[in-house]
């Protein structure tokens, strides 16, 4: 058996995975990850000097830093140490599920185009022109309403804003792509920096905070901003902000799988031509499924400005290149965007609990983190790349005619 | 090679590997090495010798919370981790470090010293105007705690504000540039033409704090020639060197001889700028000429902001439990909050009129006699 047939072989087994062999083999992933993780802070500890009292000895050789206690504040730090009897409300478990929330909006996104075949990768600037429209928005409609009901009001016209700026930088690229053939993947990247130029400009002139030295909007009032109820005062965290969230994965998995335009989306993704020739039109999904994308990715930007910063600051977090990862961790699909969302959060609110608690520097965290990213994806990715290169199944052989090779010859 | 011997060769290797580095504990400390020799026992003795360290107590525990840059940008972040181990040394404190990664993170790591009860922080340091609405958050949230903040003014009892008069020691510069592209002068490996009366100026984002920089730049500079004008340029973005080196050669091009700029790592295109064109470029944040060695033959001087005094003087207070909460202090010449200093290698070289005007007009800035306007005409 060459070396081909092997990874054929193994590509194929891969995509007949069943959910219980797929969830066996992420969770393998993430031991794996860990391991090699343990090994690498190992490693750097002995690279780096410190003083003795600092160290941990393991097998009688010192190191500087402890991949035990590094891995615990990764993971039980994230969560607001649930098994140390001090659970508390106000804790790291707030930042955990903010972060949770903003990359349940960027992943489902993404995931929404993937679906549709198409590669979005401007949920990152849909995000930002999502989050600066709400913040002048919501700023302008402030001065009309205050108190309680003012916070029924605005919220959720500060959500449809950024939902319908979002969107429409979303449509453009839609339609590049849809009427000019323009591919999205170079339209999305170019309009990254045209969200993030225009934007600067607008936030460092016209709508600038005199009282700020920093590029950013006249901050929202109190009432403009999502409600913390029950914890997560302190963290900026609003379980309105997650509920929401949780309603967008339930929704959009209803709509993608058990709604017509679902089914166009869906088909557009697997077999264009096939779906075209059913009587999808393509055009139209194109423009829809990106403006949905952009749309989701505006809400992020809403969230990001009412529920954490209160203002629009230039230099918004990466959420939308983060939402890529999301999205392909969770295989494309809705409810998984929000189990990879989670364990994405957990990462990035470890991570601060991490420098906290330790000396290990920020940029070996973030190895640790790419490392656990990476191999908890790549299973899935391969899944990905599986079904597109070798089909599988008996019914989904070729099937030869005059004319035709059978499997395994080739005449180059 | 077969799987197993290979699998074998890379253990004995990475353990080798892992036997042979250099570092590991007990490296670099000093007062740790008698600490070392009793190590060897395990867990538990290294927990008591830990607890005693602490027993006999820092004079003060610090957190520090930096910019987005993170440490080891060369200037900002570097020259306030400065100011904090110099206080470790002189004061006897111990300081714990964060380095935030986005703007939302700094409300979190304040909260977390804020919270922190083992051990408790005496002061919280934050770096950088980005995180004025954090420490007026935390302040609130937690009354007892002191804070400080640098480069923003916040009003609150329990914070001190750290402000720099960056326009001062940018008119210094300005004057001393100024002076020097109006005659023919070489040093190092730049020159300047007397018959071009040009300079420029190359900032980072443009926003208020670098428009001061600019501000008191250009009223040297017609301080020091009224006829010398200066180009200007934001680049965009303060770890951009190739948009740096591009904005400085041209304006080399069009006739400038010496090139300031307040763009931190965006400045080192313009020292490689400067090389490249024969002209001269002027540092800032820290003395250039010392942390970017291999452009000091270019750069004439560095406008340096001591980050490192406002975070040692604060540290300082604490310990002595006088700490300034609620005071706005600017730090200027006078104070040595800013200051412009002469390159390691050109400074000799610099005519001695040219430093008796800068050294006069230092002293009448102190003096209140000059007043060096803050924003941009």
């Amino acid at each position: 058996m060459s070396a081909a047939d092997r990874a054929r072989a193994v590509l194929t087994r891969l995509v007949e995975a069943s959910a219980i062999e797929r969830i066996l083999i992420s969770t393998a992933a993430l031991v794996l990850s860990i391991l090699i993780g343990t090994a690498i802070v190992l490693v750097a500890g002995r690279m780096t000097t410190c003083a003795a009292t600092d160290a941990v000895y393991y097998l009688g050789t010192g190191f500087c830093y402890d991949p035990v206690v590094v891995f615990d504040r990764l993971f039980l730090g994230a969560l607001g140490e649930p098994f140390s009897g001090n659970w508390s409300p106000d804790g790291q478990f707030a930042v955990t599920l903010r972060e949770t929330t903003l990359l349940v909006f960027t992943g489902l996104s993404v995931a929404v185009a993937f679906r549709a075949g198409i590669f979005n990768i401007g949920t990152q600037g849909q995000m930002v022109v999502g989050a600066m429209a709400t913040a002048v928005a919501v700023l302008w409609a402030s001065s009309f309403v205050s108190g309680a009901l003012g916070t029924v009001l605005l919220i959720p016209f500060g959500v449809l804003v950024g939902a319908v700026f979002g969107g429409l930088y979303g449509t453009l690229p839609g339609l590049l792509k849809a009427y000019a053939d323009a591919n999205e993947v170079i339209t999305t990247i170019m309009l990254n920096f045209i969200a993030t130029g225009v934007t600067l400009y607008l936030v460092s002139g016209p709508f600038k905070d005199p009282g700020s030295a920093a590029n950013q909007t006249v901050p929202l009032p109190e009432f403009a901003r999502f409600p913390s109820l029950l914890f997560g005062s302190r963290q900026d965290f609003s379980l309105v902000a997650f509920a929401i969230g949780i309603l967008a994965i339930g929704g959009l998995y209803y709509v993608i799988e058990h709604t017509a335009f679902g089914y166009d989306v869906r088909t557009s993704g697997i077999q264009p031509e096939a779906a075209e020739y059913g009587g999808v039109d393509a055009a139209k999904t194109v423009v829809a499924s990106l403006t949905l994308s952009g749309a989701l990715g505006g809400v992020a930007g809403a969230m990001y400005v009412m529920m954490i910063l209160g203002t629009f600051q230039t230099g918004l977090p990466s959420y939308g290149f983060d939402g890529i990862t999301v999205s392909i961790l969770a295989g494309n699909n809705p409810l998984g965007v929000g189990v990879a969302a989670l364990l994405f959060g957990i990462l990035k609110s470890g991570t601060t609990v991490v420098q906290f608690a330790t000396d290990v520097p920020p940029q070996l965290v973030g190895v640790l983190r790419g490392l656990i990213i990476l191999f908890v994806a790549m299973p899935e990715f391969f899944r990905l790349l599986g079904r597109r290169l070798s089909p599988s199944g008996p019914e989904r052989n070729p099937v030869a005619t005059d004319g035709g090779r059978r499997e395994g010859e080739t005449d180059e | 090679m077969d799987r197993r011997t290979f699998v074998k060769a890379t253990g004995v290797a990475g353990i080798a590997g892992l036997a042979g580095c250099s570092g590991g504990p007990s490296g670099g400390s000093e007062e740790s090495t008698e600490t070392a020799t009793e190590e060897s026992g395990g867990d538990g003795e290294t927990e008591t010798t830990a607890a005693e360290t602490t027993a006999s107590g820092p004079a003060a525990n610090i957190g520090m919370v930096y910019a987005t840059g993170g440490l080891g940008d060369g200037s900002f972040n570097d020259q306030a981790q400065q100011g904090a181990i110099e206080a470790e040394e002189d004061l006897g404190i111990s300081f714990n470090e964060a380095q935030p990664e986005q703007v939302s993170e700094f409300s979190t790591f304040q909260q977390q010293f804020a919270q922190s009860t083992d051990p408790v922080y005496d002061l919280i340091c934050a770096i950088g105007f980005l995180q004025a609405d954090a420490v007026t958050e935390t302040a609130e949230s937690y009354p007892d705690q002191d804070l400080m903040i640098v480069d923003s003014v916040v009003d609150a009892p329990n914070v001190a504000s750290y402000t720099f008069k960056e326009h001062e020691g940018s008119y210094l510069a300005g004057l001393m540039a100024s002076m020097l592209t109006t005659r023919d002068y070489s040093a190092g490996a730049g020159s300047t033409a007397g018959d071009s009366t040009n300079v420029g100026f190359v900032g980072g984002v443009e926003s208020d704090l670098i428009r001061k920089f600019q501000a008191g730049f250009e009223a040297g500079v017609s301080e020091g020639d009224g006829d010398v004008d200066v180009l200007t340029n934001y680049v965009g973005g303060f770890n951009d060197v190739a948009g740096g080196r591009e904005a400085a050669t041209a304006m080399f091009n069009s006739g400038a001889d010496i090139v300031y700029h307040a763009a931190g790592n965006t400045g080192t295109g313009v020292f490689q700028a400067a090389q490249e064109q024969g002209g001269f470029a002027i540092g800032v944040d820290r003395d250039q000429s010392i942390t970017k060695p291999s452009y000091s033959d270019v750069i004439l001087g560095s406008m340096v902001k001591r980050v490192d005094t406002a975070v040692y003087n604060a540290i300082e207070s604490v310990v002595n439990d006088n700490f300034p909460g609620g005071s706005a202090v600017s730090l200027g010449l006078e104070a040595e909050g800013v200051a412009l200093v002469y390159g390691d290698e050109l400074g000799s070289e610099i005519p001695q009129d040219v430093q008796d005007e800068v050294a006069s007009a230092r002293d009448s800035i102190i003096a209140g006699d000059i007043s060096v306007p803050s924003s941009v005409q």
